[in-house]
């Protein structure tokens, strides 16, 4: 059982960014061999808190007590002196270099005081992977090694540096259920060995999985803090969201009409020149929405690519409504029925140096009545903008607004408006919450069904399971680029995510 | 969605929390940093940004001449001209006016012809400007604006020698649009290999930038094809017919008077507003420089805005070479050739205008004045050495563009401001 | 995390080894092309190197339609490369031609345009490794060699230009990495500022002490190496050519190359060139781990200008033993070039430098070709380099990959 004695504490922690209290007056202790989650949703403080921690930022108030002692860090390197290793949400390896490499960079073995000893790195590294029972090699480069060693090999860099205080930023969020279950057996060691550890989530079964306590956060203020014991998912998602949450999307029982979507035998390369999709075939009729289950990178950007004329496909073909778009460039592709809602909308989604009425604009700019003959009529741009912008509840800014000046939930709400707003036959939407809070969340969920109830066809690639199953009424599993599975509306999440990792037999495909 | 006023703040964006973006969309292009800067600091800016070059320029003379600096720019200033556009001369005592004549706007005076000179270099200054501007509008670095321009004079100079039969205006149409043509080839080619290959644009206009100087070295110079063969010991080219050349509307022309080529310029200024705003090419390219990934993501061709945008880039760069042959060179010289710096003086142009066309008129106007005050005819000797002074406006250049791609400097300067003023007006609220 | 190209995957590697074992054929087929044309072998007519440089085009487009666009391109160049070279030199007379084509004194006039090249890409590999683009080594070149011969005159002796040389660039390179590391402005912006000033600066201070006389005519210079010993291996034969080639070359051309082996083992085999590689790579992560990302970029932008400098005084006092305006010449955007095209590695941007090198060399000496002394036509000879240049970075970018923060200012928090 853990020992009562805090080894960490925060106290009246605040910090505040511009425009934006991230954290106000939290408190927080860990106490020695104990799991300690963090519980919040995307936003609500718990990052910065940790960064605060790590010495990434300086609290503006407040205080840090380690083993009892007032500490300042103003630098990761006197969280790292203090013992304290961070396992980040976006991790910090370095792909080209060796596993080696990177766990010993800036303590690195040398020959003679100037040469860097290879070979006593990779020995060190190699006897403290076997001790914790991490099957890993420490001359392959990063890049090489499966996502879930990349998370032992920053385990590890904490680890040589005789970190006893260990911080997971969101670890789960790039593995497979069996994955975190490995990474929780990992834990479960740690911890026996005296280790403490901050398991910063936003996913309540892990919480309950994995906690001996649990702080919830919300709009940076620290709600409570709770034992495992006793503590309910419904209670936890409460204090999370600060009033009750809907866990399902209400919808009504599907109708499927004509096909609107259909891939067939597709095969694609990806930027190294290898087959990323290997013969996915699809089909997706207006009234349904199809999930694409998977772990991230297993040829959902290369088949999403090539759906929509980004990338050029190897051989099969694809059809829009029946015509045939194979080869097509992008902007035939879009102009034949096609919406896409991409990945990333700072990125991908949205030009955030151009107003509401110049993104909603970015398909039809050269179309009537917003141009003819290539000249521009900027205030048709503005009128089509007002009347989209007031039908997706855009807030913030009006036509000639920025998009840069909107909110994450705002900006998704203009894409939403200019994929949908153009009444396409197919929707496709690639992981379309990513980031929001759980209000913009119900919104965007909210607009696919009523899309679907449209007659509209969805194709909704998402790495959140619980997303694809509650809007999905058939899901397909990717896997290393081929279709393993194929599901109706009643699957669970077990089900899935032993099918993600390509355990499932290729026979379920029907 | 009625309850959103219960939503909890979403901070993406504004606090690295949520998924952070990725970090190509963390720094943004040019493009991109010159809007946020025209935000943040509204005119003030580029004219601090223009002081504090100046001021650096003149600690050089002082510390490298001892000369009062203040002296070496009144006398530079002389030279430009621009004090005719007042018509009262006022004479300073210490820090007050101890006298004012009314001078009137005599069209024959020194000051006057001053002038014309001034503007005769501030016209392909605006465009080689707008070369430089249109590609950072596409997310592109053309430092290629000397080499398109070397393009454009050699074709200009070439047409206007032949079709000397041509009625006036025609000739200088043909002229004109060979020249422009020929610079938006010189300029479109860093466009393709930009778009086939990725190769960067800033090496292979630099490169382009040489070739065009040999190639025209070997055109115009001794022996070459181009050159005069009445002028057998002088690298130049045959003088271009009459009939091409450009009307000149203000002074003498045989004293180099004011040609139309000003008014093409201002005209240009125009088209590129136009052009950029009010046309869907424009749209395209302020797409693609502002985000590429996401024009591509929209339908637009990436590739095919480079090569547009590094070709009509290099139009503009052509049509002011042609100007200037045809305004008011006549002929094309190897020194010419050899020592063209527009185009490198329109990026200080283009970046301290901001890339709206408005700024590149008065960047134009105060880099043109610059040249023409310190030029060997226009600078009094024994003031300061014209030579030293060519060199001092480089390196007054070399400041404005390290200080306007200095973004945050500026914001820190501007919020310094505010700081100063902030604690001001809390000492004054406190009882 | 960015999408990272593997140099060579093994399997694309075998499943196009056919049309990549073609392209060689083809780049060999284009090399032995010119081969046959240029002394000792001379052949004196054109239907053989022609036959044979139709045959590497053919086998290079061959090797282009099947997916081998590299190798295969490669080869079309050199093919077409090896016909146009070949043709030029039959119209030579065949005396002339012995004069331009001295292998030995070729051999040392690539390795003296070389140099200046060498020191500057390693200067700039050293920056670019650590995440800042150095557009200003033209720059950084250019003060080098005036404060190298400005030095060197007021000292009165080479080593004092030497080192006045070497901090002129250093301190311009701090002036680059104060905006661009701090200030966090646009790399090339700033970098093309930094080259505006040089020419500026240099321009102004030549004229204000020289004038119009220039440089004094004697400056002290760095000395050669005389190795009179190698004349003496025998055959006579090829102790003639070892002396005359490597046996009389600048004391600072065999710096630059005494700088690849050493540049090497600092970036790769030390942990201070680890700990560069990572700024370079994912400063969050150096971050993280306590290295210093802002005083290891400036360090390494610091001690690339140096290093460009030391280009730019081999330039003034080592080379052409003055100094003119702009004397340069963009060798500084070449050098860059040869950086990438070196794939941002010692010995690669070496071998790009003495391409580069050979092709100055070249465009130096081929005008000899001419019969008339006024003919126009040798000056298109100087395009070579660039043209050069030009095709380089139009055909290795998108093949190399650059450290992965290249170009973008790291925001600590």
């Amino acid at each position: 059982m853990a020992d009562e004695r805090p080894v960490l504490e925060l106290r009246g922690i605040t910090k505040q960014f511009p425009g934006v209290l991230a954290n106000d007056n939290v408190d927080f202790d860990l106490r020695r061999g104990e799991v300690h989650a963090l519980l919040g949703e995307n936003g609500a403080g718990k990052s910065t808190l940790m960064n605060i921690l790590y010495g990434l930022y300086q609290p503006d108030e407040g205080q840090i007590l380690v083993k009892g002692e007032p500490v300042r860090f103003h630098s990761p390197k006197d969280a790292i002196n203090r013992g304290i290793g961070m396992v980040h949400q976006h991790f910090m390896l370095i792909p080209v270099m060796t596993v080696a490499e990177n766990i010993v960079l800036a303590n690195e073995p040398t020959r003679a005081g100037l040469l860097l000893d290879t070979n006593a790195a990779d020995r060190r590294v190699r006897e403290l992977s076997r001790s914790f029972n991490f099957a890993i090699d420490p001359e392959a480069r990063v890049e090489e090694i499966t996502v879930g060693q990349q998370q032992r090999v920053e385990i590890l860099k904490a680890l040589y540096r005789h970190a006893d205080i260990l911080i997971l930023d969101e670890p789960t969020a790039v593995l497979t259920p069996q994955e975190s279950n490995e990474l929780f057996e990992i834990l479960r060691t740690l911890t026996r060995e005296g280790m403490s550890v901050i398991f910063i989530t936003h996913k309540l079964n892990e919480v309950l999985e994995i906690a001996d306590r649990i702080t919830v956060v919300r709009r940076g203020k620290r709600i409570d803090t709770v034992d495992r014991q006793g503590a309910t998912e419904e209670g936890l998602a409460r204090m999370m969201v600060g009033r009750e949450v809907l866990l399902r999307v209400e919808k009504p029982v599907s109708d499927p009409g004509d096909p609107v979507l259909t891939v067939d035998d597709l095969h694609v390369f990806d930027d190294r020149g290898l087959e990323a999709v290997r013969g996915v075939s699809i089909e997706v009729r207006g009234g349904e929405i199809v999930g694409i289950a998977g772990v991230d990178g297993n040829g959902q950007t290369e088949l999403i690519d090539a759906i929509t004329g980004l990338r050029k496909a190897a051989s099969g073909r694809v059809a829009i409504g029946g015509r045939n778009v194979t080869g097509a460039t992008p902007s035939r592709i879009l102009d034949s029925g096609l919406g896409h809602i991409p990945e990333d909308r700072q990125r991908r989604g949205l030009v955030l140096e151009f107003s509401l009425a110049e993104n909603v604009a970015l398909h039809d700019y050269d179309k009537a009545p917003g141009s003819r003959w290539g000249w521009l009529f900027p205030r048709q741009l503005i009128r089509r903008a007002r009347e989209l912008l007031t039908q997706f509840d855009v807030r913030g800014g009006g036509p000639q607004t920025r998009a840069s000046a909107l909110s994450g939930g705002n900006q998704q709400k203009v894409v939403l408006a200019r994929e949908i707003g153009r009444e396409p036959s197919v929707l496709i939407a690639a992981q379309p919450t990513r980031g929001l809070d759980v209000g913009a969340i119900e919104f965007v969920h909210r607009r696919l069904v009523e899309a679907r109830a449209n007659g509209k066809g969805v194709l909704l690639v998402s790495l959140e399971l619980d997303e694809i199953i509650s809007l999905s009424d058939r899901t397909l599993v990717l896997y290393e680029g081929e279709i393993v599975a194929q599901h109706g509306p009643d699957v669970t999440e077990d089900q899935l995510g032993i099918e993600m990792t390509g355990a499932g037999s290729k026979e379920a495909a029907a | 969605m009625s309850g959103l006023s219960g939503e909890p703040p979403d901070m993406t964006g504004q606090t690295p929390e949520v998924s952070e973006p990725t970090p190509e969309s963390k720094v943004p292009s040019v493009a991109a940093r010159l809007a946020l800067w025209q935000r943040s600091g509204g005119v003030i800016t580029p004219i601090l940004t223009a002081l504090i070059a100046f001021l650096i320029g003149g600690l050089v003379v002082f510390a490298t001449t001892g000369k009062n600096p203040l002296n070496t720019y009144k006398a530079i200033f002389k030279g430009t001209g621009l004090s005719w556009l007042s018509p009262v001369s006022i004479h300073w005592h210490l820090f007050y006016p101890a006298g004012i004549h009314w001078t009137g706007w005599d069209t024959t005076s020194p000051t006057a012809l001053n002038l014309q000179q001034t503007l005769i270099v501030v016209t392909p200054l605006i465009l080689t400007g707008l070369a430089v501007a249109f590609a950072f509008r596409c997310g592109l670095f053309n430092i290629g604006g000397n080499g398109q321009y070397t393009v454009g004079a050699l074709v200009a100079v070439q047409f206007g020698v032949w079709f000397a039969g041509l009625p006036g205006p025609l000739h200088v149409i043909v002229a004109m649009v060979a020249a422009t043509l020929a610079g938006a080839v010189w300029g479109g080619i860093a466009g393709v290999l930009k778009a086939a290959t990725g190769a960067h644009e800033v090496i292979t206009t630099i490169m382009l930038n040489w070739i065009a100087l040999w190639v025209g070295s070997y055109l115009v110079g001794f022996n070459g094809p181009l050159q005069d063969p009445r002028a057998i010991s002088a690298p130049v080219t045959r003088p271009i017919a009459d009939s091409a050349h450009l009307h000149v509307f203000w002074g003498n022309p045989l004293l180099q008077g004011l040609h139309v080529g000003f008014f093409i310029a201002i005209a240009m200024l125009f088209v590129y507003w136009i052009l950029l705003n009010r046309t869907t090419l424009g749209y395209e390219v302020r797409a693609v420089g502002f985000n590429a990934e996401a024009a591509r993501y929209g339908g637009i061709s990436v590739g095919r805005n480079f090569f547009l945008a590094m070709a009509i880039s290099g139009a503009f760069a052509g049509l002011a070479g042609s100007i200037d042959i045809l305004g008011w060179e006549f002929n094309l010289d190897l020194t010419v050739v050899q020592t063209v710096q527009v185009g490198f003086i329109g990026i200080a142009v283009a970046l301290l205008g901001r890339n709206s066309a408005i700024g590149i008129f008065f960047s134009a106007l105060l880099f043109g004045a610059l040249l023409t005050g310190t030029s060997t005819r226009n600078l009094d000797p024994s003031v300061f050495q014209p030579e030293l002074a060519g060199n001092l406006t480089r390196i007054i250049q070399g400041l404005v563009v390290l200080f306007v791609g200095a973004d945050l400097l500026i914001i820190y300067l501007w919020q310094a401001r505010k700081k100063l003023r902030l604690p001001q007006r809390k000492a004054a609220e406190q009882p | 995390m960015s999408v990272r190209v593997q140099p060579l995957q093994r399997g694309a590697w075998t499943r196009a080894s056919a049309p990549s074992t073609i392209g060689m054929i083809g780049i060999g087929l284009g090399l032995v092309t010119l081969f046959l044309a240029l002394p000792p072998v001379k052949v004196r007519t054109a239907p053989l190197p022609v036959a044979i440089g139709i045959l590497a085009v053919a086998a290079g487009i061959w090797a282009f339609t099947r997916g081998e666009h590299r190798l295969g391109g490669g080869a079309v160049v050199s093919g077409v490369a090896g016909i146009g070279i070949a043709l030029i030199v039959l119209q030579a007379n065949a005396a002339r031609l012995e004069g331009v084509f001295v292998w030995s004194a070729l051999i040392a006039a690539t390795l003296r345009y070389a140099t200046p090249l060498t020191f500057a890409a390693i200067g700039g590999m050293f920056s670019e490794r650590s995440g800042v683009v150095n557009i200003g080594l033209e720059g950084m070149m250019l003060m080098g060699a005036y404060f190298g011969a400005y030095g060197a005159d007021v000292t009165g002796s080479w080593v004092g230009g030497l080192f006045i040389g070497l901090i002129s660039g250093a301190l311009l390179a701090l002036v680059h990495a104060i905006f661009t590391i701090t200030l966090r402005a646009d790399q090339i912006v700033t970098g093309t500022a930094i080259n505006f000033l040089a020419l500026g600066v240099t321009g102004y201070l030549y004229n204000q002490h020289y004038g119009n006389n220039g440089t004094p005519e004697n400056l002290p210079a760095v000395p050669d190496v005389n190795l009179k010993f190698l004349s003496h291996i025998p055959p006579q034969g090829l102790g003639n050519f070892l002396y005359n080639s490597i046996g009389q070359l600048n004391l600072m051309v065999w710096l630059s190359l005494l700088l690849l082996p050493v540049s090497y083992v600092a970036l790769f085999k030390t942990p201070i060139g680890l700990r560069i590689r990572s700024v370079g790579e994912h400063p969050k992560a150096a971050d993280t781990v306590g290295i210093p990302v802002y005083r290891t970029r400036y360090a390494a932008v610091t001690l690339s200008g140096a290093l460009a400098a030391l280009g730019g005084v081999f330039l003034s006092i080592g080379f052409v033993n003055s100094f003119t305006e702009n004397m340069t010449a963009g060798r500084g955007f070449i050098a860059l070039a040869a950086l990438i095209f070196g794939g941002w590695r010692p010995f690669g941007a070496f071998a790009a430098a003495l391409l580069f090198g050979f092709s100055s060399a070249l465009a130096a000496r081929l005008p000899d070709l001419s019969a008339s002394d006024t003919a126009a036509w040798p000056l298109l000879f100087q395009t070579l380099p660039y043209v050069l240049t030009l095709i380089a970075v139009a055909g290795v970018i998108g093949r190399s990959i650059p450290p992965a923060a290249i170009g973008r200012p790291y925001v600590k928090q």
